[in-house]
């Protein structure tokens, strides 16, 4: 073996670990509060990044029984699932309407759709606050829904558009032609075709809603309301803090979003990176 | 577009697209002119509230306060920039080499914090950086380095780079595969012929990977731009804008005047400000790259 290749062989070791390293930072962290969640605060305290040597589900059971982490579940559960059908709903009917006619005002409405990308939420949230309020539309079941439906929206209306548009105008001809109702030909014959850009909507908006801190922090102020990111910062402020407990929680909040990361994960990061890029 | 098409009634358009037009007119357009209106005003949240014309935007002009968590914006983005783009563009070019290996576990692994939400990362970095329990002066303590060891979220002068690190550890993974993805669009017989004229590693990524990126870097930059000047949740967990104001960021000080000082008419005027400087630095950034590839 001549110098040289040893000299390369060594260099892409090197590059390697450096590699391998920067991706165990990013799992470490998360394994590290997965482990330490299942410690009690005495073994955690005693030696911070040794393995639980006695299991212990008895941080859950406290994030459950004195912090209330599974009404903040349900209430993220129940959030996240309806703003992700509405979303759907909306942005296939919008996207559809505008891939195929022009009719008055569609100009308008598009830009105006597109326009909401660019607008920082935080430039909403104390006009909205106070719009809510006057409203009475502050703190119920139904708040959290409005803003994360009508933000999800322009991303969403703009890929389903775009996906609408390839689609062969055809289809909807021979469906007329078979007396289908626009009703039917929309639901029954688009709607199945959209299956794939359908996921990238279901992916980017139930991720969004489901993390969303900034409404949820201003609009919700009743425990049972809360939905996780904000019942985890209550957690961590209201109770002197309990690490372990405060990791149990926060393993309560990110173990779906890591369940369904590691099935789903080419289709997520697909998903993301679609809505980013072509947005 | 419409040839052959059914073309229904202007009813049918307007049953099938009202709900969603209101719906979304009711949550972004009204609260937008409505901050408009509110940051005209003087007021608390009470029945009184006056008007005081353009007197909030003139106080907004002299607020030193708002202009450091500007700042604190700016390095934040450009950090973000560099750290982010910087080392997903490294990551990039080194999964089209045969060098690396386990690609598919790194893009994997690498990606896992994008989805999670930035109150959790913000909450694991509070933990990582803890004095007493935090993993960070751990591994330090492990390797002998216990001279580095910091306060790192209460030391005002290190802080915003405290902060900034976990921003940049979140979305390597975003931009990678935003790259990567742009790279596989590159015909594989470019790198064949670079390699057949003896351009080594280096020279690759420098002559032919750089200038093939050029678009989807800029994308990128865009991206990080935008995420940047509205950034608050990771914020908000780990300091607050703390200690003092050495960290405050221009979402986390509307946040603060608005429901911690209940100046809901100086707020809109904040995020009315926030608005206009975050599509002022898009629209320059755009314009200063855009300019450069012509």
């Amino acid at each position: 073996m001549t110098l040289k290749r040893i000299l390369s062989r060594i260099g892409a070791l090197i590059i390697n670990a450096f590699v391998m390293l920067l991706s165990l930072s990013c799992i470490f962290p998360i394994v590290w509060l997965i482990y330490s969640s299942l410690k009690t605060e005495k073994e955690f305290a005693l030696n911070i990044a040794a393995l639980p040597a006695h299991p212990t589900f008895e941080n859950y059971i406290n994030a459950i029984k004195t912090a209330k982490m599974h009404i903040y579940f349900f209430n993220s559960l129940f959030t996240t699932v309806v703003s992700v059908i509405l979303i759907v709903l909306f942005s296939f009917v919008v996207g559809y309407f505008f891939a195929r006619y022009r009719f008055a005002g569609r100009n308008f409405l598009y830009t105006m759709f597109l326009a909401g990308m660019l607008i920082p939420i935080h430039a909403l949230l104390v006009p909205m606050f106070v719009e809510f309020k006057v409203l009475g539309l502050l703190d119920k079941r139904i708040t959290l829904i409005l803003p994360y439906v009508g933000l999800g929206l322009p991303m969403a209306i703009f890929l389903m558009e775009n996906f609408i548009k390839d689609i062969p105008h055809e289809i909807e001809e021979a469906a007329y032609i078979d007396g289908a109702t626009l009703t039917t030909t929309l639901f029954r014959i688009i709607l199945p075709i959209c299956k794939p850009i359908i996921s990238t909507v279901v992916i980017l908006s139930s991720l969004s809603s489901w993390n969303e801190f900034s409404f949820a922090l201003v609009l919700i102020k009743s425990d049972a309301l809360k939905t996780l990111p904000v019942g985890l910062t209550n957690f961590s402020s209201q109770y002197t803090v309990k690490y372990t407990q405060l990791m149990a929680a926060i393993t309560i909040a990110i173990l779906p979003v890591i369940v369904v990361y590691l099935i789903f994960n080419k289709r997520v990061i697909q998903g993301l990176v679609a809505g980013a890029v072509k947005g | 577009m419409e040839r052959g098409l059914f073309k229904p009634k202007s009813r049918v358009f307007i049953g099938y697209l009202a709900l969603p037009v209101l719906w979304y007119v009711f949550v972004v357009v009204m609260p937008l002119i409505l901050a408009l209106k509110y940051s005209l005003y003087d007021w608390s949240g009470g029945p009184r509230m006056r008007f005081v014309g353009l007197s909030n935007y003139a106080e907004l002009i002299k607020d030193t306060d708002f202009w450091l968590s500007f700042k604190n914006n700016v390095i934040i983005t450009l950090l973000c920039i560099v750290g982010q783009i910087g080392i997903a563009f490294v990551l990039a070019a080194l999964m089209t080499t045969r060098v690396l290996k386990f690609k598919e576990f790194h893009r994997t692994v690498i990606f896992l914090p994008v989805v999670l939400s930035a109150v959790v990362i913000g909450f694991i970095w509070t933990l990582i950086y803890n004095q007493q329990i935090g993993i960070l002066n751990w591994v330090l303590r492990a390797i002998g380095l216990e001279s580095l060891i910091k306060p790192w979220l209460d030391d005002p002068k290190i802080v915003i780079y405290s902060v900034s690190v976990p921003l940049i550890w979140q979305y390597i993974g975003f931009y990678l595969v935003i790259l990567m993805a742009s790279l596989q669009s590159i015909p594989k017989e470019i790198f064949e012929a670079a390699e057949i004229d003896g351009a080594d590693g280096f020279k690759r990524t420098i002559y032919i990977i750089l200038p093939l990126l050029a678009d989807t870097l800029k994308v990128s930059v865009m991206l990080c731009i935008a995420g940047n000047m509205k950034v608050f949740d990771h914020i908000y967990v780990m300091t607050g804008g703390g200690p003092g104001k050495s960290s405050m960021v221009m979402a986390q000080y509307a946040y603060n005047n608005s429901f911690i000082m209940f100046k809901l008419g100086y707020g809109s005027t904040i995020s009315v400000g926030i608005l206009v400087l975050s599509l002022a630095i898009i629209l320059l950034s755009r314009k200063l790259m855009g300019g450069k590839t012509q």
